[in-house]
């Protein structure tokens, strides 16, 4: 008979967690209210660099992922971990640790970001120092799992706990292959990977950031907090096991869904296209494990706030992951992407799926650990509604916006010419469906504040103890054959390291398939011979277009549309981006597409480009950009060009051997010829040539130079 | 016949194929075992988080 044994689950861990939870839904959320006003009223950028949309975006994006659903993911994994495994997490220094280092990181995010230091990666924009803590606090947080769970009383691993193993190990590799760089300063560096390769680096990395840091720990959530809501088992746990695997092995290559028709290879777009589509039977797996929990409890959900959250997160759920195989369908994705159908589509899982588990559990939640009831049930129907209709007013604008703004994209007169060669149309279009977005954020929004007051007034008074209390028997000493487990499955449940490796292993393949012939594999990336490395100032100039973050309204990628190359010039080849770092493909126009921009009919005049940056509207009436005028007053840096130089050859681009002790003379001969250009052109600004707005000009004058005619018949 | 079918796939490499046909044959094997397990044990397994109070 094994002795129970007494001892205490950690609440105060939990706590923490949840109102940190609180704290950066708001925040995150206000920042995404923030922008998609900007969209609609430019004026809000109010000229300053740390308020304009293209720096702020990434601030949104990072805060409600990484701070918001991070939060959410492990107050939900500290809570029920514990339980599962019926013992106290392995270190309570590790557990603080943990949290402190993960809001250390969020306010680092904060810190730099909208002051211009990024990678440009999306949802990876954080720089190298802070890549560098991530990686030390997701270790300690996997120490205090794998910790936990090798201390544990309850033998068998439920699915939940599958789900954060498997979420811990890819995260750890995703965020590792995807870092890896080379700095040239204390906040800036070069990846180590650039152009096509780079770009599957970056959507393997992507994808996989929402499979297992948006899915898989808030299915294991799921698995744990919507039968304790429902009190009854999850509907069929032999499914929860044949969709956990199958989910973790198919869901790593549908990166390349990110990167349909563009010069990716095709043999990795079409493997990325099957299996996104293959994808939609584990994810609904999980969809019809959650909903069918509540068959003949239907009533209930109609009383219970926490599960109508719930319900709606799941079915929200389903929706996004039927939506995103359809929008990995190649036709499909031609008219979706680039598109505001793609923003729609996030938000569907963001706002639904996450956002609204997240608040179901911390329905359930505090008030336990608080021993109180929740101050207001009515308070959280109208949060629950509001929600709902939130989601609602966002993304169905955004579908109208997205098919509209394709439609003219697309649209050719009889003559054979673009019906809406100016880009700028079809914006102007859309730009009240931006508005009425914005207004679905703000519902979202104000039913997240009725909550988190909701939460509030019911902990003000009562007392989370730090301890709760428990009992269980020890771990058999002995592992009792019984009937019923005698099976591969539950001897791999009982073995947490063997299922860590297996799920390693699964990850694994995928990214080796994909990626490795991308890496090693020269025919994958034809080379051009007439494309040459930037100049000095043009390198410059681009990591000033990185800094401001302008991929997130322009792309540059060229489809091989008729459509595309009538609009833009000659369709992109992935030979051209062999020296970008970090690539700039873009995932969304809401500003033209600018791989072209040197070239063809849409060169335009160096002066163009000086009052346009400085202000769209003058040259551009209607434009929703934000204004750059800080770069014809702020000199530009170029006490970096030397260590720039130096790490991208070290990286392979082939600078001369000691160019960087020159780089600055040419840098300046190039400056001095834009400044008397300007001049010619109108433009008298003393001293322009020491400003950032040459660098910049520079190198939107040298985007598409290298592979036309001009180029070639000169070289 | 296989090799009509493989060439609608278009320039997959041998990698891609051998991993989709590994997954597909343990995916059938696994589901087989989860199949022919015990209800008991199942039942037993899917109460964890309602016994933990």
């Amino acid at each position: 008979m094994t002795q129970v044994e007494q001892f205490y689950y950690d609440n105060k861990i939990v706590k923490k967690f949840a109102y940190a939870t609180m704290l950066w839904g708001i925040v995150g959320m206000l920042v995404g209210l923030i922008i998609a006003l900007q969209l609609v009223f430019p004026s809000l950028n109010f000229d300053l660099p740390f308020l304009t949309f293209s720096r702020l975006r990434p601030l949104h994006t990072n805060a409600v992922i990484f701070a918001f659903v991070g939060n959410g993911i492990f107050m939900g994994v500290y809570y029920s971990l514990q339980r599962l495994l019926k013992a106290r997490m392995f270190s309570d220094l590790l557990s603080n640790l943990h949290f402190w280092g993960w809001q250390l990181i969020i306010v680092s995010a904060a810190a730099t970001l909208p002051f211009g230091f990024t990678t440009s990666g999306e949802y990876n924009e954080l720089v190298w120092p802070i890549d560098i803590a991530i990686t030390l606090v997701w270790v300690i947080f996997g120490i205090n799992m794998f910790g936990t769970i090798l201390k544990r009383r309850e033998e068998h691993l439920y699915v939940a706990i599958w789900f954060y193993i498997a979420t811990w190990i890819t995260v750890a590799l995703l965020h590792i292959v995807r870092n890896l760089e080379l700095p040239t300063s204390g906040l800036h560096s070069y990846g180590i990977f650039s152009g096509v390769q780079e770009a599957l680096v970056q959507w393997w990395y992507g994808h996989n950031a929402v499979a297992f840091f948006l899915t898989t720990p808030y299915l294991g959530l799921m698995y744990y907090f919507m039968p304790k809501a429902a009190n009854r088992p999850v509907y069929s746990y032999r499914l929860s096991i044949v969709h956990f695997w199958a989910l973790i092995f198919i869901y790593i290559w549908a990166g390349p869904h990110h990167l349909l028709y563009t010069s990716l290879p095709d043999w990795a777009q079409s493997l990325g296209m099957v299996f996104s589509l293959m994808l939609i039977a584990p994810s609904w797996g999980g969809m019809i494990n959650g909903l069918l929990t509540l068959r003949g409890a239907w009533d209930r959900v109609r009383q219970d706030p926490i599960l109508k959250f719930m319900v709606v997160a799941v079915t929200a759920y389903g929706m996004s992951t039927f939506e995103g195989p359809m929008m990995s369908i190649k036709s499909f994705n031609a008219v979706t992407h680039y598109t505001d159908w793609t923003i729609a589509h996030v938000h569907v899982g963001a706002l639904g799926w996450n956002g609204m588990l997240t608040f179901g559990v911390l329905y359930w939640l505090v008030p336990r650990i608080f021993n109180t009831k929740l101050y207001s049930s009515n308070l959280a129907n109208i949060h629950f509604w509001l929600a709902t209709l939130g989601i609602i007013f966002y993304a169905i604008p955004l579908y109208w916006g997205g098919v509209t703004q394709f439609l003219m994209w697309r649209d050719f007169t009889p003559d054979g010419f673009l019906t809406y060669p100016n880009f700028l149309e079809t914006v102007t279009q859309i730009v009240p469906m931006y508005a009425i977005r914005a207004l679905g954020g703000a519902i979202y929004l104000t039913g997240v504040i009725i909550g988190v007051y909701n939460l509030l007034k019911t902990t003000s008074g009562a007392d989370c103890p730090a301890n709760e209390y428990a009992e269980a028997p020890a771990f058999p000493k002995h592992h009792v054959e019984s009937a019923g487990n005698k099976h591969w499955h539950s001897w791999i449940e009982r073995r947490p390291m063997q299922m860590l490796v297996a799920a390693l292993v699964l990850v694994l393949i995928g990214g080796m398939v994909e990626l490795f012939p991308m890496w090693w594999i020269d025919d994958n990336v034809p080379k051009i011979a007439s494309v040459k490395p930037y100049t000095p100032l043009e390198l410059q100039g681009r990591d000033l277009y990185v800094r401001e973050g302008c991929l997130g309204c322009h792309s540059q990628m060229v489809r091989p549309f008729r459509f595309e190359t009538e609009r833009y010039g000659d369709y992109s080849k992935s030979g051209e981006f062999i020296y970008d770092r970090p690539f700039l493909w873009g995932s969304k126009r809401t500003g033209p597409d600018l791989a072209r921009e040197g070239t063809g009919k849409l060169k335009k005049s160096d002066s163009w480009h000086y009052n346009h940056l400085i202000d769209p509207t003058s040259t551009s009436p209607g434009s929703i950009m934000p204004a750059y005028p800080w770069f014809a007053e702020d000199d530009l840096d170029i006490s970096t060009t030397a260590a720039k130089i130096s790490a991208l050859r070290t990286l392979g681009t082939p600078y001369d051997a000691g160019y960087e002790e020159i780089a600055n003379e040419d840098l300046a001969k190039q400056a001095a010829a834009i400044a008397k250009r300007l001049k010619d052109e109108g433009v008298d600004q003393p001293g322009v040539e020491k400003k950032e707005i040459v660098a910049i000009i520079a190198y939107l004058q040298r985007l598409g130079v290298d592979i036309t005619l001009e180029a070639q018949t000169e070289k | 016949m296989f090799k009509y079918i493989l060439q609608g796939a278009g320039d997959i490499n041998w990698m891609a194929t051998t991993a989709l046909v590994l997954f597909f044959f343990i995916f059938i094997a696994g589901s087989a075992w989860v199949l022919t397990r015990k209800k008991d044990y199942v039942d037993k397994i899917s109460r964890l988080p309602l016994d933990d109070e």
